[in-house]
């Protein structure tokens, strides 16, 4: 892996937005996760219907948050495949839910991996 | 930089935040917490406009609005915001990525006030709230102060025309009082004898209004009305559970009430009634409608002081000597007659004239030199108010009200007025030296007033008089109560009419009873000094 999925300023940004809760940290990574999952399920099942408009909200609202937790190579996935879905023009959706399921799972693990290295001093 | 904390300089206010992406929502939700303020959220459109339509949850101030969302898209939301006449006043703050500007101007086209970018920023988040708050806030207070506006003008319109039905006129003012006051349940109570007895009541049921109409209020710390009673004063009370002392617990059980607000209706400093609002739940009267609790509190003294003053009337007239002025008589007989007499609105200046030490001269002297002496007063002041075109309304004893521009108009009803008072003093001064030879000190003290006041036929079948009922008035009354000996007070309106006409000085600012705030008032030419010169120059004039 070349990049991290994560952008530690981003993340550093948001700890900052909750006041440096760390626990509430946690509780929105753990929304950003449980919702995240649920919406690449969307994805896959849409791309195996050839519903190319139904991929547009999923993936809109998993850049929004993706964004919003630092994660933002897949925020930027996001966007390109929502930006391609509204114009109708989707040539391999099951790849492009593919490589979003992938982008997820990257930024999960290095999530809970950064949770696991804050759990000791907590 | 930390999460921002409440600032004090903050209106806190409820923000609906609307987005189907949970993260979105509790992220937002927890910066507005931080903030200050309270945050309601919702998943979609329907959901919101469902909490926002519903009648028993609390009001929003500020909606958060997601574009991209399922069931209920931002732009359908937008759309039926708009259409619901309640809803359309509420500020929506879009929530947009910032590659979305041209859904950014759809929704602002579509009546959005703001937008908030995707990627949260507390202080952009800060910014905006706040700048929607204060508009929210200032568009409140403008619908309530036109709500105000209509109310006040609906009760001046009902207590001009049922002036003389003291019910229909509360009535009036506790409905009013109920609405704007955002209360459930409203009641005036007047004292008769020794307890608080309902004169009207909005708002309740019949089962709370037998209650409250079987159990009169003595003067007393266990219940509101008799708090109000004994200490003259509006008291709240912000939750009837919470209060060791009240004990009209059975009332607490029939109307279901927690928050009571109490207000003295006093005339004369007497507190006659009590105006009580009550909400049914712990919510209390914020200092805007504690305000407006007491202005209905005085519009309902001056309702039960202007049918007092009718029923004065009715009383004297069959006691006292009756004078039909020429005005009042060729109008009974004039086409138009019957149309003036049916009761009518009009501005008039109204002169009252009374006599210091009158008490103290009928209790003391004989009755047959009591007589004698009004007799003289009377065809004295007659004479001049026919002499000067004037109304009489009516000879109380001592008291005599002359009014002016009704029934029929006069252009200068203000100078008019104001002449007449100066030749009363003048030809007052007389008749004073003549009672004073004798032993007794009667002087005359006058006052004029300038306002709208309805006028017409009272009475009752074959016991019709002309008269009027209205603010100037009740003034003209006060203000001659208020006159020292050979003063005439005037009120500003008259004083405004007579400027440049009529010489007169600034005589302070008077607290006049039933009257809520001191008013200017101003004195004809005060006597001494070169006023008896300038009196006999206007006498001249007027002749």
């Amino acid at each position: 892996m070349t990049e991290p999925a994560i952008d530690q300023a981003a993340f550093d940004r948001l700890v900052e937005m909750t006041g440096g809760e760390l626990e509430f940290v946690d509780e929105l990574v753990d929304t950003y996760l449980e919702d995240g999952a649920q919406i690449v399920e969307q994805l896959r099942d849409a791309a195996a219907r050839g519903s190319i408009a139904e991929l547009v909200r999923p993936v809109h609202s998993l850049k929004s948050s993706s964004l919003n937790v630092g994660a933002l190579r897949l925020g930027e996935q996001c966007r390109s495949l929502e930006e391609a879905a509204r114009n109708g023009a989707v040539p391999q959706a099951a790849e492009w839910a593919e490589r979003i399921a992938s982008g997820f799972d990257d930024a999960r693990r290095e999530l809970l991996a950064d949770r696991e290295r804050r759990a000791p001093s907590r | 930089m930390t999460a921002a904390a409440a600032d004090p300089d903050e209106i806190p206010g409820r923000v609906l935040v609307v987005d189907d992406t949970p993260f979105n929502r509790q992220l937002l939700a927890r910066l507005l917490r931080g903030l200050g303020h309270e945050p309601v959220e919702a998943a979609n459109g329907r959901e919101a406009l469902d909490r926002l339509r519903d009648p028993d949850a609390a009001p929003i101030d500020v909606i958060l609005l997601d574009i991209v969302m399922p069931e209920m898209d931002g732009y359908e939301t937008l759309a039926a915001l708009a259409a619901d006449p309640v809803l359309r006043q509420l500020p929506v703050i879009v929530i947009s990525g910032v590659d979305e500007l041209d859904s950014v101007v759809r929704c602002l086209e579509m009546g959005a006030a703001d937008y908030l970018p995707k990627t949260v920023d507390p202080a952009i988040l800060k910014a905006r709230i706040t700048s929607s708050l204060a508009r929210k806030r200032l568009h409140d207070a403008e619908r309530d102060a036109v709500e105000r506006q209509a109310a006040t003008n609906e009760l001046l319109a009902i207590m001009s025309r049922s002036v003389f039905d003291r019910d229909v006129v509360l009535s009036a003012i506790v409905e009013a009082a109920v609405r704007l006051c955002r209360a459930d349940y409203g009641v005036a109570y007047l004292l008769r004898g020794d307890a608080f007895e309902v004169a009207a009541s909005a708002g309740g049921n019949a089962e709370l209004d037998a209650f409250e109409r079987d159990h009169p209020i003595r003067p007393g710390r266990e219940t509101l009305v008799g708090r109000v009673a004994l200490i003259g004063t509006p008291l709240q009370v912000e939750d009837v559970l919470g209060d060791a002392e009240y004990a009209r617990t059975e009332g607490t059980k029939v109307g279901g009430y927690r928050t009571l607000l109490g207000v003295p209706i006093e005339h004369d400093g007497i507190v006659e009634g009590v105006l009580a609002l009550t909400r049914n739940a712990v919510q209390p009267f914020g200092p805007g409608e504690r305000a407006l609790a007491v202005g209905f509190a005085e519009q309902a003294a001056i309702g039960i002081a202007n049918a007092g003053l009718l029923e004065t009337i009715e009383r004297q007239r069959s006691q006292l000597a009756r004078f039909l002025s020429p005005q009042v008589a060729d109008l009974v007989s004039s086409p138009e007659g019957e149309a003036l007499l049916a009761g009518h609105r009009r501005e008039i200046t109204a002169l009252f004239c009374d006599l210091r030490n009158f008490t103290v001269f009928s209790e003391t002297a004989e009755p047959e030199e009591v007589l004698g002496f009004l007799r003289r007063y009377h065809a004295t002041v007659g004479a001049l108010v026919v002499e000067h075109e004037g109304t009489l309304e009516h000879f109380a004893g001592d008291g005599i009200m002359i009014f002016f521009n009704d029934p029929a108009p006069q252009e200068d009803h203000a100078a008019r007025a104001a002449r007449l008072a100066v030749a009363i003093r003048e030809r007052f001064v007389d008749i004073s030296e003549e009672w004073r030879r004798r032993g007794h000190v009667l002087q005359v003290g006058i006052g004029l007033a300038t306002g709208y006041a309805t006028m017409g036929r009272i009475g009752f079948e074959g016991r019709y008089d002309y008269g009027g009922v209205g603010n100037a008035i009740i003034l003209a009354s006060r203000l001659s109560s208020e006159a020292a000996a050979g003063e005439i007070l005037v009120a500003q309106r008259t004083h405004a009419a007579i400027d440049g006409q009529v010489r007169t000085v600034p005589a302070g600012e008077r607290k006049l009873k039933g009257f809520s705030r001191p008013m200017p008032v101003f004195s004809v030419d005060p006597v001494g000094g070169d006023a008896a010169e300038s009196g006999n120059a206007l006498a001249e004039q007027a002749s």
